[in-house]
């Protein structure tokens, strides 16, 4: 099978991963260190923190991203009062296991932090990310209010917005969010997860949320993206609650182009990039590809 | 070591259990807070009895029995709780100690009054007005330390740190910041605090304070109804004060004596107003005095019959006075008015509610305020969500958990999240998708029933230009909505949301509801 009809077949058939194993290259990790545009890992069972070490390592290691000395901030979606089997929220253990790389690849420190929506304490606490990080070494902070410095972004509809400090005074951003449903913008994924970072009254950009999602990728660069499908809330979102939303696929995407790693995402709904208000607005304005047919894609099993 | 030393060591040592109770009654993210933060209400034999009579038998919280042990302890040693416990009592000497000339106490019937405010509250609570939370002390402390003292010493140290951090010195920011993380660690509160009432009740208690300046422990002497409850329960006390022929009758101890239960002459000795604070030990030159187990008949206090039947008489007319307000009755209520949830039905709430104000500290988003009259006189500072100030948090169930009274029902949290306190209407003209065809969701995203209680109807609408769109416009399903008010916590239409709570459906009323 040549890379092309290899390619299209995995593009109609992008939402085979949910079946599982149908779709596997059958890469070894040999084979990893030639660059990728997308790693899709998939895992069956296996550990969360295996899976993420493996989609690191393919994606060409921790080390690719992440230089000795660096201050580096990760970013999950720690926005909802929920349990990790809600899905409302990143994995913990693959929070856990990138933080672990990070400080592996000789981080000085690893900043974890989100803008919650429900209450901060419960939120950090109940999602497990707090506990799995800390441990590990990483600071985890709530949000400081004073931290949001206004940050001039000259885009179509958001032209200055204040952001949290620590992004932008960091040596590395590395964004880890979670695949799930949600009402307006029908999926939640790496482009939506920065409201995360949004100070004063975000919930306005739902009046434009395409444009202003890509107007915030603007300036808001991550030099790694981890998409965490290990478990995605199909209905109900972006908070769900019922466990009969929740599927688990335990997989992994990782790429640096967040509109790719989106559009992939949606795929795992059935969907298509396109689809996606703000995969087309970033598509459109250069922030990254949407066109998945184009992208070297590295599916592994783990 | 003097008694006096100890029982100042004693009385330092409560203040700060009182106050690490108080400062732990928050959340740290778990579902409970670890911590028995409402002990010291549950050894109140006040709010136990004016419970027990106003709720007329109803369950009472197994804490509350504790209190029995006051009782029992006054009964043999006296008033040792006012004098080595209280943390208001302490507070008061403290500020009591900042007085520089000798008071003139007043006249020893002023002690009196103490009794017919105890009479009015504990009659009127047979006729099931609790209203004793409001003098109770320990009521009255931890209900002024939650809405106001907290609040404004919390702000005010936040806004030193912030100018502090403003000024962008370096070297002195990051030391005022390493401090300023620490206090928030340890003594601050986890985000600044609001509340309504705060200068209310922060004023009152100032005056509290305030009257120390005019005579030491003037509360305790004279206002306290649970100083004369356990003064009561002291009349047969056996720890008895003697004086040995040493007495020369100097007035010394009189002075000294923090419950004004010695006469000038130092010929009468009050057991009921003894504190047990041993200054008059302590301060004879001719160390006369001393206490023991002594068998002298105590004498009684002569509260008059007439004014007894007088306080008795005001307690009971206090109830219908209070209860005379369109709110009493069934099928009228304040709209605005949404309980805790768990909150028992109206009626029986206020019989058990002591203001306390436990659950308004505890609350998570701040949304739990004290009333003043929204819920009549009866109900002043008794606990009210107001969304828009903060959200009932899903999976929180705290209120319900420091309930002292049991007003706030404890329940585990599949039940309280079933839990209606209202329900959310739409106001059309103000929301962004029906009055101004602008899309808007956040109502929708931040609903936490699942499935969601608002879900979305698309519609098309007409822009001026003549275009026409298709917008997602809000409806509310009002059998999932249990009125949390997280929509109209973050409803983005600034100063008064598009989308409100109000409490009709609450699950605790019979008569306010709105579906068949």
């Amino acid at each position: 099978m040549d890379r092309r009809k290899f390619l299209k077949t995995a593009a109609v058939a992008g939402c085979g991963l949910l079946i599982g194993e149908a779709l596997h290259s059958g890469v070894s990790p040999s084979e990893a260190a030639e660059k990728y545009d997308l790693v899709v890992a998939h895992g069956a069972g296996k550990p969360a923190s295996d899976i993420t070490k493996a989609t690191i390592s393919a994606i060409g290691g921790m080390k690719r991203f992440v230089s000795r000395g660096d201050i580096v901030v990760v970013k999950p979606n720690i926005g909802w009062d929920r349990l990790p089997e809600q899905a409302a929220n990143t994995n913990p253990e693959v929070v856990a296991a990138i933080v672990k790389l990070c400080f592996e690849a000789g981080a000085k420190k690893v900043k974890v932090f989100d803008r919650t929506c429900n209450d901060p304490r419960r939120c950090y606490k109940q999602s497990g990310i707090s506990d799995a990080v800390s441990s590990l070494g990483a600071e985890v902070s709530f949000i400081d209010e004073r931290r949001f410095r206004d940050i001039s972004i000259k885009g179509q509809v958001i032209k200055s917005w204040p952001l949290y400090r620590d992004i932008f005074e960091a040596d590395k951003v590395i964004n880890v969010p979670v695949a799930k449903h949600h009402g307006l913008a029908k999926l939640t994924m790496a482009m939506k997860n920065w409201m995360g970072v949004m100070g004063g009254q975000r919930g306005s950009i739902h009046q434009k949320i395409g444009e202003s999602l890509a107007d915030l990728c603007l300036v808001i660069k991550p030099s790694l993206t981890v998409l965490d499908a290990i478990r995605i809330l199909t209905a109900n979102g972006p908070q769900g609650g019922d466990l009969k939303d929740v599927k688990r696929l335990d997989t992994l995407i990782a790429g640096v182009d967040q509109v790719a790693i989106d559009s992939y995402g949606a795929t795992l709904f059935g969907m298509k990039g396109s689809d996606l208000s703000y995969v087309k607005a970033g598509n459109a304005m250069g922030i990254g590809s949407m066109d998945i047919s184009r992208l070297k894609i590295n599916r592994l099993n783990v | 070591m003097s008694k006096q030393i100890l029982r100042k060591i004693s009385q330092g040592l409560f203040l700060l259990l009182f106050l690490f109770l108080f400062i732990r009654t928050e959340s740290k993210g778990n579902d409970t807070l670890g911590y028995p933060v409402r002990l010291f209400l549950d050894f109140d034999p006040l709010i136990f009895l004016t419970t027990l009579f106003a709720s007329r038998g109803g369950q009472i919280p197994a804490g509350f029995f504790l209190s029995l042990i006051t009782i029992l302890v006054t009964i043999v040693l006296g008033r040792v709780f006012c004098g080595w416990l209280c943390p208001l009592g302490t507070l008061n000497t403290i500020v009591g100690s900042f007085r520089r000339r000798q008071s003139i106490p007043l006249d020893a019937k002023w002690h009196r009054l103490k009794y017919y405010i105890l009479i009015v509250l504990i009659v009127s609570s047979v006729f099931t007005l609790q209203i004793a939370g409001i003098m109770d002390p320990l009521s009255l402390i931890i209900r002024s330390f939650s809405v106001s003292i907290y609040p404004l010493a919390d702000n005010g140290i936040r806004a030193l740190f912030d100018t502090i951090y403003n000024t962008n010195i370096s070297g002195l920011v990051d030391v005022s910041e390493a401090v300023y993380g620490l206090l928030k660690k340890s003594l601050l509160a986890f985000r600044p605090l609001f509340y309504l009432q705060a200068v209310f009740t922060g004023v009152i208690f100032f005056l509290i304070l305030a009257m120390n300046l005019i005579e030491n422990r003037f509360w305790c002497k004279y206002l306290c109804p649970l100083g004369a409850l356990l003064g009561l329960c002291s009349r047969y006390s056996v720890l008895k004060r003697e004086t040995s022929e040493g007495c020369t009758g100097c007035g010394i101890c009189a002075k000294a004596c923090q419950g004004g239960a010695i006469s000038e002459k130092n010929d009468n000795w009050r057991n009921t107003e003894c504190l047990a604070c041993f200054s008059c030990d302590d301060s004879c030159p001719q160390n006369a005095v001393s206490f023991g187990l002594g068998k002298q008949k105590n004498q009684a206090m002569d509260l008059g019959r007439r004014q007894v039947m007088a306080s008795m008489l005001s307690g009971a007319l206090a109830v219908p006075l209070l209860r005379s307000t369109p709110l009493s009755k069934t099928t009228y209520s304040n709209p605005d008015l949404l309980r805790p949830p768990g909150a028992l039905e109206e009626k029986e709430f206020l019989k058990r509610c002591v203001k306390c104000g436990e659950c308004m500290k505890v609350c998570i988003t701040n949304g739990l305020q004290p009333t003043l009259l929204e819920a009549g006189l009866e109900g002043i500072w008794s606990p009210r969500l107001i969304p828009r100030i903060g959200h009932c948090e899903y999976r929180c169930t705290l209120c319900g958990q420091v309930c002292p009274a049991g007003a706030i029902r404890r329940m585990p949290l599949e039940e309280k999240t079933k839990v209606i306190i209202g329900l959310a209407m739409i106001d059309k003209g103000r929301c962004l998708p029906y009055a101004h065809a602008i899309p808007c969701i956040v109502c929708e995203e931040m609903c936490p029933t699942s499935p969601k209680a608002i879900w979305f109807e698309e519609t098309v609408v007409r822009r001026r230009d003549g275009k026409e769109l298709i917008v997602q416009q809000p409806r509310i399903d009002l059998n999932l909505c249990i009125g949390c008010g997280i929509c109209e916590a973050k409803c983005p239409v600034g100063n008064r949301a598009a989308i409100y709570v109000t409490n009709i459906g609450e699950s605790r009323s019979q008569a306010n509801q709105l579906l068949l």
